[in-house]
């Protein structure tokens, strides 16, 4: 059954495409990394997939029961870290899909914020300002948000990029959890190591499709190769893609 | 025909013409604010163009020079400022535009008023030193225009008889009011001559010039001194903030009682568009607080 | 000079004074927030540029209506509304930033004001635009700042949650649904309001000081978002009282005077404040805690 639909999608940035013509689905509880070299697209997909970014061509559908309910881990730097905001309160914004942007916390909702901390090892940090963390303790921090959300679609834009091995280890053991929990996960990712021991399901990403499929046979050589080939390409004096699906 | 041959022909015809080229344009004059246009206008009639630099309702010591302001002066004939430090910018003004004709000073010869030991510039304000603003100014149109010296004269002449009227008529009309009862309230302290020449006294909230904003001291002050009157009038000017003025009177008890013009004539078509009429008003509206005030 | 002599009575003898307090309080009660959030949104300047925007609305509000509450204040407000419109406009619709075409287009309003008092108005208008005076706020104005500064404050209660999140984790509130622009647009068009009701009583310029300079001092005293605003306001508020004293006891002009009195708070608060003071940076030098 089919989380994500994708057909025929293109971004694009100044009119050079990111993402050209392509399409593919996500399978329900599926564990899917995306990986391909710098410039192939990657986060573009995601954010495209999540609704961040305005397709020039093509769909992405997601399956009605699950519309709304996808939830983001986005880079570090798109987050004002020197603002004053408490850990709890950023963690707390995990219930805003369930009680708005309005309405207090109830206790309830108070106990699975302190829940949350505990299962990302950050007992004790409440209190603390974001601007104090590590980035490892910040990390975990946006996982914990991710947890309080409780979305069936997971999408996770560079999830462990420059954050220590042990952090690391320990948030993938949660990414396992949801896919034990049937949820569905995708994940940009850079570390082929990382994919190759952790993701069942790979697409490798050039621009366009490379491969998709079994980790194993995605991250074969020829397709590593013939992905390197495709994503620098970026002539300012292409003509006008011409090209149907 | 080579330069100094057309020079020489020139002032040939010049001499024989007596200025024939004044006859055939008027002397082109520049006032620094309107007070000073109207007297040149009322006293040199056709033979003169005046334009002033400050114009009606505006403030001479705020004025800042546009480049046409430069042309103007460059193209005059004669210029004419008050001086007393009147206008702080004519200096730079002069200098930028080139100008380098005759430059008369109205209140030449004027013995002024001091006031923290700088000389008040609103000597205008009294009808004397009025007159003597325009025996200098006839006597420097007499030296640039020679051709309508007759006509000058007797301009002068009925303008200085209007303002000797004029004064009479006003301390006619103080008289009544006994000198201990002369007090009056205004925003900026502009009409020191004038409370000199008719004996009366004038508090002001600002210091002398409009660039000073009220401190919270001197409006206390100022309403203190009216509450101990026995309901003296606030008046407001053509160039402050009327707010102010408001408030003080307001919480005073006092009454608002008009308009003063202090350093430029109003609109033209307007109570006090010109010197005479400026004067007449300021006067007539003084007097009528005052009157009312001894009534009470 | 007694206490009560020095502090009380100006205020208990006369109205304007009093007036003038009250106007400082409600003003200090409705900007300091607004500060704080722009402290915080990297957007300090842009009271600045805000304030500046609403010189061509009040010169056309002026020359139309004079000294009018009504029309100044509105003109002010559409003036300034514009410029915001515009520069947002522009930095979603190009590659300028938002500081840039903020720039250009506040600066564009400033001259037209300008422009539009000097050749309809006199120079003197413009001083009294630019400066105005808290001693002078009548009745009109002062329900004007009471209302922007209640509006203000329900405003930002309930868009609490929103605004916070819109400046710590934009994207997480565009995926809630959460409008972010519109969020943007609306405290943005309170911070106009706040300078158009603060204008009338310390002018253009002032309105920003006691606006920012409250925000910028607060960091060295709390380290939340409603503590931070607390400080801030608490330090307007002293700032209008003292700068009044000030104004009553050494002459001084009522505006600059407020506005200084803020400044010296800041600048106290630089070196002595219990958050990275200076004073204290500099003797804790060498210690540390134990874990």
């Amino acid at each position: 059954m089919t989380a994500i639909a994708i057909s025929d999608l293109t971004v694009a940035y100044d009119g050079h495409p990111a993402v050209h013509h392509f399409s593919g689905s996500f399978e329900r509880g599926s564990l899917t990394a995306i990986v391909g070299p710098n410039g192939a697209g990657k986060s573009s997909l995601l954010a495209a997939v999540m609704g961040r970014l305005r397709p020039a061509a093509g769909q992405v559908q997601i399956a009605d029961d699950l519309r709304g309910r996808i939830a983001w881990l986005p880079q570090q730097a798109e987050i004002e870290r020197s603002f004053p905001i408490a850990v709890f309160d950023l963690i707390a914004l995990g219930h805003w899909g369930r009680s708005g942007a309005f309405r207090g916390l109830d206790r309830e909702q108070r106990q699975a914020v302190m829940e949350a901390l505990d299962r990302v090892g950050l007992n004790g940090f409440e209190r603390r300002s974001i601007g104090e963390l590590s980035a490892g303790q910040f990390q975990r921090v946006l996982f914990a948000r991710l947890l309080l959300q409780d979305a069936p679609v997971i999408l996770l834009d560079e999830p462990f990029n420059a954050i220590d091995a042990r952090t690391t280890a320990d948030l993938l053991t949660l990414v396992h959890r949801w896919h034990a929990e049937s949820r569905t996960i995708v994940a940009v990712l850079h570390d082929l190591e990382q994919v190759r021991a952790h993701f069942d399901r790979t697409l490798l990403l050039a621009r366009r499709c490379v491969a998709w499929g079994p980790t194993v046979e995605a991250l074969h050589p020829t397709n590593l190769a013939k992905a390197r080939q495709m994503a620098e390409a970026w002539d300012d004096h292409a003509p006008p893609c011409r090209e149907a699906a | 025909m080579n330069c100094s041959r057309r020079a020489a022909i020139a002032s040939m015809l010049a001499g024989s013409a007596g200025f024939g080229r004044a006859q055939r344009r008027p002397l082109q004059v520049v006032a620094s604010f309107s007070i000073l246009a109207d007297l040149l206008r009322n006293i040199g009639g056709t033979s003169i163009e005046v334009t002033a630099l400050v114009g009606p309702d505006a403030d001479a010591h705020m004025f800042e020079p546009r480049p046409a302001d430069a042309r103007r002066l460059a193209d005059a004939d004669l210029v004419v400022v008050n001086g007393l430090g009147f206008e702080g910018w004519i200096d730079r003004l002069v200098r930028a535009s080139g100008y380098r004709g005759p430059l008369i000073v109205a209140s030449a010869g004027l013995q002024p008023r001091m006031v923290n030991g700088a000389p008040d510039p609103h000597a205008w304000q009294s009808l004397a030193c009025g007159r003597d603003y325009v025996r200098n100014l006839h006597d420097a149109l007499l030296r640039l225009a020679p051709t309508d010296a007759a006509g000058l004269q007797s301009r002068t002449t009925q303008y200085l008889a209007r303002l000797q009227t004029l004064d009479q008529s006003i301390r006619k009309a103080l008289d009544p009011v006994p000198k201990a009862r002369r007090r009056v309230i205004t925003s900026h302290n502009a009409f020191g001559y004038f409370a000199a020449a008719y004996g009366i006294e004038f508090i002001a909230a600002q210091g002398r010039s409009t660039e000073s904003e009220a401190s919270a001291a001197s409006v206390a002050r100022l309403i203190d001194q009216i509450r101990s009157q026995k309901a003296p009038a606030v008046f407001v000017e053509n160039i402050s903030d009327p707010r102010l003025m408001a408030r003080i009177a307001k919480e005073s008890g006092a009454k608002l009682g008009g308009r003063l013009y202090s350093d430029a004539l109003s609109a033209p078509g307007t109570e006090a568009d010109s010197y005479l009429k400026l004067f007449a008003h300021n006067a007539n509206t003084v007097i009528a607080a005052l009157q009312t005030a001894q009534a009470s | 000079m007694t206490l009560y002599e020095l502090l009380i009575q100006p205020f208990a003898d006369y109205g304007f004074m009093r007036r003038a307090l009250v106007a400082s309080l409600a003003l200090s009660l409705g900007s300091a927030p607004i500060g704080t959030l722009l402290v915080l949104r990297r957007m300090s300047l842009m009271g600045d540029a805000m304030a500046h925007a609403l010189l061509p609305g009040v010169a056309l509000g002026f020359l139309f209506g004079g000294f009018s509450l009504a029309a100044m204040s509105l003109g002010g407000f559409a003036a300034a509304v514009a410029v915001a419109l515009a520069a947002g406009f522009v930095t979603r619709a190009t590659k300028q930033r938002e500081d840039a075409s903020f720039a250009a287009f506040y600066l564009i309003a400033l001259a037209l004001g300008v422009l539009l008092i000097s050749t309809h108005g006199s120079s003197v208008d413009l001083i009294h635009l630019l400066f105005g005076t808290i001693l002078a706020v009548d009745d009109p104005a002062l329900l004007l700042m009471a209302a922007v500064t209640s509006v203000t404050l329900i405003l930002l209660a309930l868009l609490y949650r929103p605004l916070v999140v819109e400046c710590v984790d934009p994207g997480f509130l565009r995926n809630m649904g959460g409008h972010g622009a519109l969020i943007h647009g609306l405290f943005l068009v309170l911070t106009v309001a706040n300078l158009g009701a603060g204008f009338q009583a310390l002018g253009t310029l002032m309105a920003v000081g006691l606006m920012m300079l409250p925000a910028t001092a607060a960091r060295f005293w709390a380290a939340q978002v409603w503590s931070l605003a607390l400080a801030a306001i608490l330090i307007a508020m002293l700032s209008g009282l003292v700068g009044l004293l000030l104004s009553y006891h050494l002459q001084w002009p009522s505006g600059p005077a407020i506005v200084l009195v803020a400044g010296a708070i800041y600048l106290l608060s630089l070196a002595f404040g219990p958050r990275e003071g200076l004073v204290w940076r500099v003797l804790h030098r060498h210690s540390h805690k134990a874990a």
